[in-house]
């Protein structure tokens, strides 16, 4: 079924289908697609993927039965169970919980950081049918985890999130993506970050084989804010990582990283995207991948640095290890930089792994294996130890043992 | 016979590195090899510790009653083989002290030997450090990552006395250090000698042969071993170079 009579079939389901602007935006979102020769050579989000099994889709959802609950078990600490894309609304005097509402929608459909031609989020406008606005209220210290549950088989998820952290307040995001039945999530995170706020923001993904999970973000940073956000990729199912960031007024900081370890045929697409559009900002971006086997990945890394963006600091750096002949990971790093008084670098390398460190470790009396494996966690070792959250740090070490012992 | 080599030769990338070498080392000696840039002798440091990008076209080497090319690189190292290498790699992220502690049990458990506990490793890995006037903040850090020169080669000689190996190969180990070091170093070596234990030592020049005393010297030119003798032979290369034997 084309996307046209998708849509019109499935249109008294999706949100706001009743709002006149958000009808006409979604009319011209059609019209993109009918009229897209569908570019894979110059269109990042079609890289690496089988489009027809994402444009061609069986639009399925269900409205979960139970509420999604939020337990308030310690203080300032919340635990949220996101069902498919459904989140029960909360409210106490540090956080707020709702549905998504009309007016979320145009704050992100009025955003043009986000690449028009991106596919998959103008997927997710179209087809809208979950997602929730968590606001974190003035000068709270917040700790957030959430597990995002799927319950069903062939569920198309098209969910929009937004989170906003006022002035002074700060985040501990955790989110948990560990789904292992045959759905398809397409999520969409809208995030803004007041004056002297800050968030820290965990994505573990490990989903089973056949589940996708599209995900993409935009932050905007406010004075003195900062954005960190890292992900953790151990899906054995599709994963697509698209991060914005805007610093949109002084002294605000954007880092983006992210590891994803694949293996099989695996797939996955990331990329990252700061523009600078203030003085005095930093931002970083760095991806790491492990392939194994026949996978394949791609990273496209982007700083751009408008003209009063003077003192900008911007840094980006991709780096891979590739196990196998098989497997392959196209990364491009691009700097766009219109101010002169800016510290910027990129810099990607991406091979096998060292043979002289195998070497030198073998002849010590370490296994071939041991030697591999002790060069894959040394390669992430710093990434590994930055995390300062224990049981972030146990889970994330338990999925690396798990992938490591696939390793031959 | 502790170390055998009959007949080697060697080649790689269509380049033929080794020519029909012989040499053999018995238990409780030390041996030195001398050559020019280029005869050979990290080459056959580098076959005798098993690196996979060479072509063995001939030859056998025999150690300790094993056929060499029977054993894998680790294989190697656990019967008591040791590569103390020319240039000591970089390895950011492995910890000195874990690496060397799993280094020392793969040992142990090739050998039927009980694992060393940690309390047990940490003590021994202290005072062989002492010994070699090494920081103990050292062995905080990541595998030869921003060592100096002179601290790498005092990093490979504490892992030498760490894993106590029956043949030690020392691959131009004087080289880059300064004088104060090449002390350190080569008192670290004679510290290790014992009757049980043998040393090749790989070098250009005769200044190590004076502080580590070798009981045969030989002369490698062109892949192939073309003079052999005692130290003497040592004192002929500092003064006249090895033009003469070429």
């Amino acid at each position: 079924m084309n996307i046209q009579d998708n849509y019109l079939k499935n249109k008294k389901n999706i949100f706001f289908s009743q709002n006149k602007d958000i009808q006409n935006h979604r009319e011209k979102l059609l019209n993109v697609f009918e009229n897209d020769r569908f570019d894979k050579k110059n269109n990042e989000s079609l890289k690496n993927i089988n489009l027809k099994n994402f444009i061609d889709f069986e639009y399925k959802y269900l409205i979960p039965d139970e509420t999604s609950v939020i337990n308030n078990n310690q203080e300032n600490s919340y635990s949220i169970v996101s069902v498919n894309g459904h989140c029960s609304s909360f409210k106490d005097d540090k956080i707020e919980i709702t549905k998504i509402l009309d007016e979320d929608y145009n704050d992100f459909s009025k955003n043009d950081t986000i690449d028009n031609n991106d596919h998959f989020v103008n997927l997710n406008s179209l087809f809208l049918n979950s997602g929730f606005k968590i606001v974190i209220k003035k000068n709270n210290n917040i700790k957030i985890k959430i597990s995002n549950i799927i319950t069903d088989d062939n569920l198309t998820i098209f969910q929009k999130n937004n989170y906003i952290c006022e002035e002074g307040s700060s985040l501990n995001l955790i989110e948990e993506y560990e789904n292992k039945n045959n759905s398809t999530s397409n999520i969409l995170n809208v995030i803004k970050l007041e004056k002297n706020s800050q968030l820290n923001h965990f994505l573990i993904q490990d989903n089973s084989p056949n589940h996708n999970l599209i995900i993409t973000s935009h932050s905007s940073c406010k004075k003195n804010s900062i954005y960190t956000q890292k992900v953790y990729n151990f899906s054995e199912g599709y994963v697509r990582n698209f991060h914005y960031s805007e610093l949109v007024e002084i002294n605000s900081e954007a880092d983006l990283q992210g590891i994803f370890f694949l293996k099989d045929d695996n797939t996955s697409n990331n990329k990252t995207f700061v523009k600078h559009l203030a003085e005095n900002c930093k931002s970083n971006q760095v991806y790491k991948g492990i392939l194994n086997d026949h996978s394949k990945a791609t990273y496209f890394s982007n700083t751009h640095v408008d003209q009063v963006a003077q003192k900008t600091e911007g840094y980006q750096l991709s780096k891979g290890i590739l196990l196998s002949d098989n497997a392959s990971y196209f990364s491009k790093p691009e700097l766009k930089i219109h101010a002169d008084d800016v510290k910027c670098s990129h810099g990607s390398t991406i091979g096998p792994i060292d043979e002289n460190a195998i070497f030198y470790l073998r002849s010590r009396g370490m296994s071939k294996i041991a030697a591999t494996k002790i060069l894959i966690s040394s390669f992430i070792n710093e990434e590994l130890g930055s995390i300062d959250n224990e049981q972030m740090s146990e889970i994330i070490q338990k999925k690396l043992v798990r992938y490591l012992s696939k390793v031959k | 016979m502790f170390l055998e080599i009959k007949d080697l030769s060697v080649k790689i990338e269509n380049k033929n590195i080794l020519k029909s070498l012989n040499l053999n080392i018995n238990k409780g000696e030390v041996h030195a090899i001398m050559g020019p840039n280029g005869s050979g002798k990290s080459t056959l440091a580098n076959v005798l510790a098993g690196k996979e990008d060479y072509e063995i076209l001939n030859g056998k080497i025999n150690f300790k009653d094993n056929d060499l090319f029977d054993l894998n690189i680790e294989e190697r190292a656990q019967e008591g083989m040791f590569l103390a290498f020319q240039y000591p790699v970089e390895i950011p992220g492995v910890n000195i002290t874990p690496f060397l502690h799993s280094a020392i049990n793969s040992k142990r458990k090739r050998m039927n030997e009980a694992e060393i506990d940690n309390l047990s490793f940490a003590k021994l890995l202290k005072s062989k450090a002492s010994d070699l006037g090494i920081n103990i903040d050292m062995l905080k850090r990541s595998v030869n990552t921003g060592f100096s020169g002179g601290e790498k080669k005092r990093y490979e000689i504490l892992q030498m006395s760490i894993l106590d190996p029956d043949l030690a190969i020392l691959d131009e180990t004087d080289s880059g250090l300064d004088i104060d070091a090449l002390k350190i170093v080569t008192d670290g070596v004679n510290k290790l000698k014992t009757k049980n234990n043998s040393f090749l030592i790989i070098t250009h020049y005769q200044k190590l042969l004076d502080y580590i005393k070798p009981d045969y010297v030989h002369v490698m030119v062109n892949g192939s071993i073309v003079k052999s003798g005692g130290s003497e032979i040592a004192s002929e290369i500092e003064k006249d170079g090895f033009q003469k034997f070429q």
